[in-house]
């Protein structure tokens, strides 16, 4: 059973760039899978693809069955969970708060015309909080949490909403080593345990190969690899970091040497 | 090569960028040929000097203080024109700004069409608009409190849609991601970022509503306008110098209030939802 199928889907920015190059794939429910490439490759737009952030050129993205369009694109995002590089929280507003409005996409416009919520409502606010460990926390201002714990407030974001998939664009790009390990063990266990499919975008070769199920490899859009971490060998990963222009890239020969 | 200069600007050239040394000319250029036109005289403003410090040591005399209870009680009227016509402003801003900012608007013909409400509502100055409600409604506080709003609201809608167009896109964005309608992106995903420049802006405005309520008297709305003009036109200075120094006191006291507020909103003394 696949739970996002994505079917020669293509996007070409207005400025004429082609970030998607034709790609069709499947994201099986309940997996873990991790896609992999250089800066510029289109991981972070393919994932985008999938909770109508951008929409494709040509091509169709179907979720949960349903093909994305502009007019169940609240209803999709319902379901779809992101988790953010900068993590894009709301700074101003607690961490509760920033919690809660991953419920908005099952509430009336009405209760937020003076920011209100149900009681239930904060109880699940309060349960993911409790999940990424942050319940202490609830009530700070989310800018006054370090990058690991503002990412954990993002992830319980997604958490709050009940989604069947999350969908994290380079979560660990700007956090340490241990607060990457914490968060990919948090991403990991929520795919475990509840069940819920995750996409992964990463810079980190050891990472995915720990973490994924599934490894999909892009570069300059298209898929170049799509296997299980085993069958990531040292070849393949040349064919993803493969740069164009460059006939003998000395630095990606070193780059890989450590992965 | 002018190996012998110590000091160059940040260009290519080392010489000053042409765009402004264009526009610091242009300014010149104007002030001098505009000067006679405004009847800028030096000769006549040296010569009126004394009158000045006569009318100066006019000033400072003694107060005249069975006047200040009235005084109290029309600065007490000015304050509350103030607030209630501010307050009914920031009411009718907050929807409009949203409608005015580019980024936050349902359509661009409805951000043009409001931008336009909104300049045409500060075209006219506020005394203009008091004229035009005095002759509407009659004297007194009331058609002041309708000019006040109504010019506030022109520019209170235009300051709030500028903050609301530079806010960060990427908070909303986390909004908008997980499913929040479009009201709810905008209460939860814009308000809040845009809140402490908003702060800002309803203070700088209660500043100048207060200013530019002391005025309105002069035409019949209201507020310790009339009396000002009034104690002037008689040679009350025994009242000018009390007028003008409650006006002073008011209008610093609610500078260090919006002071204190701001760094509040800004820093987060306490959590809020």
């Amino acid at each position: 059973m696949s739970i996002i199928s994505i079917k020669s889907a293509t996007k070409r920015f207005p400025n004429g760039f082609e970030a998607i190059k034709g790609i069709s794939t499947e994201i099986a429910t309940g997996s873990f899978t991790v896609i992999l490439g250089p800066s510029g490759a289109g991981k972070s737009t393919l994932l985008r693809l999938m909770n109508g952030l951008e929409t494709t050129t040509s091509g169709s993205v179907h979720v949960t069955g349903e093909t994305l369009s502009k007019s169940n694109l609240r209803k999709t995002r319902s379901r779809v969970g992101m988790v953010f590089q900068q993590f894009n929280l709301v700074e101003r507003l607690s961490v509760v708060t920033n919690v809660l409005t991953g419920r908005l996409a099952h509430r009336s416009w009405l209760g937020s015309l003076f920011y209100l919520f149900r009681n239930e409502d904060i109880e699940i606010a309060q349960e993911a909080l409790a999940r990424v460990g942050l319940t202490d926390k609830a009530w700070s201002r989310a800018d006054k949490l370090s990058g690991g714990q503002q990412q954990r407030v993002g992830i319980a974001r997604a958490l709050a909403q009940r989604p069947k998939v999350i969908l994290a664009d380079e979560p660990v790009a700007s956090l340490d080593p241990v607060s990457s390990e914490e968060i990919m063990m948090l991403l990991r266990e929520i795919c475990d345990r509840d069940g819920i499919t995750v996409v992964v975008n990463l810079h980190q070769v050891d990472l995915a190969k720990r973490f994924a199920d599934r490894i999909i490899g892009m570069n300059s859009g298209r898929v170049v690899f799509d296997g299980t971490p085993a069958e990531l060998s040292p070849l393949t990963l040349q064919t993803i970091y493969k740069r164009d222009e460059i006939e003998n890239d000395t630095n990606l020969d070193l780059a890989l040497s450590y992965a | 090569m002018t190996p012998t200069l110590i000091w160059r600007c940040p260009t290519r050239n080392g010489l000053p960028p042409l765009p402004a040394v264009a526009s610091v000319v242009t300014v010149l250029v104007a002030m001098w040929s505009t000067a006679s036109l405004v009847e800028v005289d030096f000769a006549r403003l040296i010569g009126s000097l004394g009158k000045m410090v006569s009318f100066a040591g006019n000033m400072f005399v003694m107060p005249e203080w069975k006047y200040l209870p009235h005084l109290l009680g029309k600065m007490l009227e000015t304050i509350e024109m103030t607030f209630l016509a501010t307050a009914i402003a920031l009411v009718v801003s907050l929807p409009l700004g949203l409608l005015a900012a580019r980024n936050a608007t349902p359509h661009l013909i409805v951000y043009r069409l409001v931008r336009d409400l909104l300049s045409l509502m500060r075209a006219l100055p506020e005394l203009v608009w008091a004229l035009v409600f005095v002759s509407a409604v009659g004297l007194g506080p009331l058609p002041g409190v309708m000019a006040l709003a109504f010019v506030t609201v022109g520019f209170m809608g235009k300051f709030f849609a500028e903050t609301i167009e530079v806010i960060d896109q990427k908070q909303v964005e986390g909004v908008s991601a997980h499913g929040a309608g479009w009201f709810q992106v905008r209460m939860f995903g814009m308000l809040p970022q845009a809140l402490p420049d908003f702060v800002g802006t309803v203070m700088y405005i209660l500043d100048h509503n207060l200013r530019a309520a002391t005025v309105l008297g002069l035409v019949g709305a209201g507020g310790i306008g009339y009396d000002l003009v009034m104690s002037m036109r008689l040679f009350q200075y025994d009242r000018l110098l009390p007028i003008a120094v409650s006006i002073y006191l008011v209008v610093t006291l609610l500078d260090r209030l919006s002071d204190q507020l701001r760094r509040r909103i800004i820093h987060g003394a306490k959590a809020k939802i």
